[in-house]
Order: structure tokens, then C-alpha cells, then sequence
């Protein structure tokens, strides 16, 4: 029998997070891609860039999350668990520069809830996004990500 | 220092990426990436839990996959250039595969608003495997500078 998803929660919008951007998460995170780009590692090519310091590859984003709320939660939420769950798509949308010591506030939302059958049965699509902005209230990045169950 | 390593008068649209070849991927990657990413799924991790699940055996992350593409892409053109990057992911990464990372530029503009270089181009992006099976395919938009703008 196939698993039945909590689609109640499309639309809903979390309480945003607070996170502050860690210099050695940035250097850690390129390293573990093998991403070894001198403005995310070097502190002095970083300096003497435009954006006067070391800068996030673009896919760091992906480390921002709320503790108070983490992955477990949300699939329990969801009413599945982590055996059952593949990254289908993601994408980031970038205005300004993520760089060491930046607090940025993360604004999360379920904007949409699906499902169709796959070549390996019926599967159901979350889709979330997360907006991103900064001590100025500028829109830093968009993140956009769908999380596909296996049902 | 200039990070701009392709600018905007230097591209076309058909002009294809230097492909960029990642891996074999090691088990040890995927334990780095996990730390690094915060995504502790056993799936990538635990082959016994992965086999429970019905995968097989452990594969890699897809936000791996999706930093491979990243790095394509700003090795190509310079880090700080990416203004979108969105991907589908296609097909799994298993222990031991070869991933090339593949691109063409599709649209060429000038810019529409500041802090957008000189103007922006949209790339096809896509990494395959070594039996040329298509991981991941997706789209990007970059920011390039003009010649002598920086």
C-alpha cells in the first residue's frame, strides 16, 4: 500500500531563521566538492577582490538550515521519513554575495505539493523555497528545491 | 584581484564549456560532503540501509552532483559570475563513476539592471557518467564584466 502524504501543509510558510555565515563552513563545504577556486579558499585573493573577502561557491546555501526545525521533523510533517526521499530538483537565484560573517535571514515555504507515477511507481513532489535576505533587507538568493517520495 | 576569466564580449551562443571531469567518486567524498553540507542521509552513506531502502547500494548526493556543475561553470567564466543555477537530477551517481560536466551557451544580452555585468548569458548545462548516461541536466545565467571593466 502506498503511503499517504500530509498535502496540508502546501502553502505553509515556516518561522524564518536566523544564520550567520561561518568563514571556515565556506572553505570546508568547496573542499568537499573538490572546488578548489581561490576566491572561496584564499582569504587574501578574497581581500583584494570586489567583494573584499572570500565568497560562497553557489550552491552553499544548501548548508543553511533551521535546528529548530531540521529534515526529520519536516518528513515526519510530511508524513514520511528519509528511506523514502530523492533530491529531484534545485536551483539558486543569486543577488549578492554570501561572505563570511554575514547574518542572513532565511524565510522558508512550502509553495507546492503534487504527485504523479514515475518509471518507479507513484511519487509525490514537494516543492520548497526559501527566501534569503540580508541586514540591509536586500534579497541576497532564492532557493528553490523539490524533494520527490517515493510513496 | 580579477575574477572574470571569460568576458562578455569573448562568448557566442553555441560557444560550449570546457568540460570539467570530477572523480572516480570515492565513499570518503561522499562522508566529506555530508559534513560539509550538514545532509547525513545513510543512503549515502550505509550500504546496508541504502539496500533496505531499495536503492541498491549507497549513491551520491545530488547537491554533489549539482557543486560538480557549479565549478564548471565559474571555472569557466570566474567564482561570483553565477546569477542562477537550477538542475534536474536525472539519473544516480554510484560509487567509482566518472562524471564530466558538460555546457553551451544558448542566449547572449546585454544587461537589464545594475550589478548584472555587462550583460548575461543562459547556458545548457548537463554531467553524464562514464557510460555517457545524463546525472543531472539543467539550465544557469551568468553575469559576465566587459573587457576592461575591471
Amino acid at each position: 500500500m502506498p503511503i499517504q502524504i500530509n498535502t496540508s501543509i502546501k502553502g505553509k510558510e515556516y518561522t524564518p531563521y536566523v544564520v550567520r555565515v561561518e568563514r571556515a563552513k565556506i572553505k570546508d563545504f568547496a573542499r568537499a566538492v573538490g572546488d578548489l577556486n581561490p576566491f572561496y579558499l584564499d582569504d587574501e585573493v578574497g581581500r583584494a577582490s570586489p567583494w573584499g573577502d572570500i565568497i560562497a561557491p553557489p550552491t552553499f546555501a544548501i548548508t543553511f538550515r533551521d535546528e529548530r526545525n531540521d529534515t526529520a521533523s519536516f518528513l515526519k510533517e510530511l508524513g514520511t521519513d528519509i528511506s523514502r526521499i530523492l533530491h529531484g530538483e534545485q536551483e539558486f537565484e543569486h543577488w549578492k554575495p554570501i561572505r563570511p560573517g554575514d547574518t542572513l535571514l532565511c524565510r522558508g515555504k512550502v509553495t507546492d505539493i503534487y504527485e504523479k507515477s514515475g518509471r518507479s511507481g507513484p511519487m509525490a513532489f514537494v516543492v520548497r523555497e526559501t527566501t534569503i535576505t540580508d541586514a540591509d533587507n536586500d534579497v541576497v538568493a532564492k532557493v528553490r528545491g523539490i524533494t520527490v517520495i517515493r510513496l | 584581484m580579477k575574477y572574470a576569466k571569460v568576458y562578455f564580449e569573448d562568448v557566442e551562443v553555441g560557444g560550449e564549456m570546457p568540460t570539467l571531469v570530477k572523480g572516480p567518486i570515492e565513499q570518503i567524498q561522499l562522508t566529506r560532503y555530508a559534513g560539509a553540507s550538514g545532509d547525513f542521509n545513510p543512503i549515502h552513506q550505509d550500504a546496508a540501509f541504502a539496500k533496505a531502502a531499495g536503492m541498491g547500494d549507497v549513491f551520491g548526493h545530488g547537491m554533489l552532483s549539482m557543486g560538480f556543475v557549479a565549478q564548471s561553470l565559474t571555472d569557466w567564466l570566474g567564482a561570483g559570475t553565477v546569477a542562477k543555477v537550477g538542475v534536474r537530477f536525472a539519473g544516480l551517481v554510484r560509487l567509482g563513476d566518472v562524471i564530466t560536466c558538460r555546457g553551451k551557451i544558448v542566449a547572449k544580452r546585454p544587461a537589464k539592471e545594475p550589478g548584472r555585468g555587462a550583460g548575461q548569458v543562459d547556458l545548457e548545462l548537463w554531467a553524464e557518467n562514464q557510460k555517457g548516461e545524463k546525472v543531472v541536466t539543467g539550465r544557469a545565467t551568468a553575469s559576465l564584466l566587459s573587457r576592461g571593466d575591471d
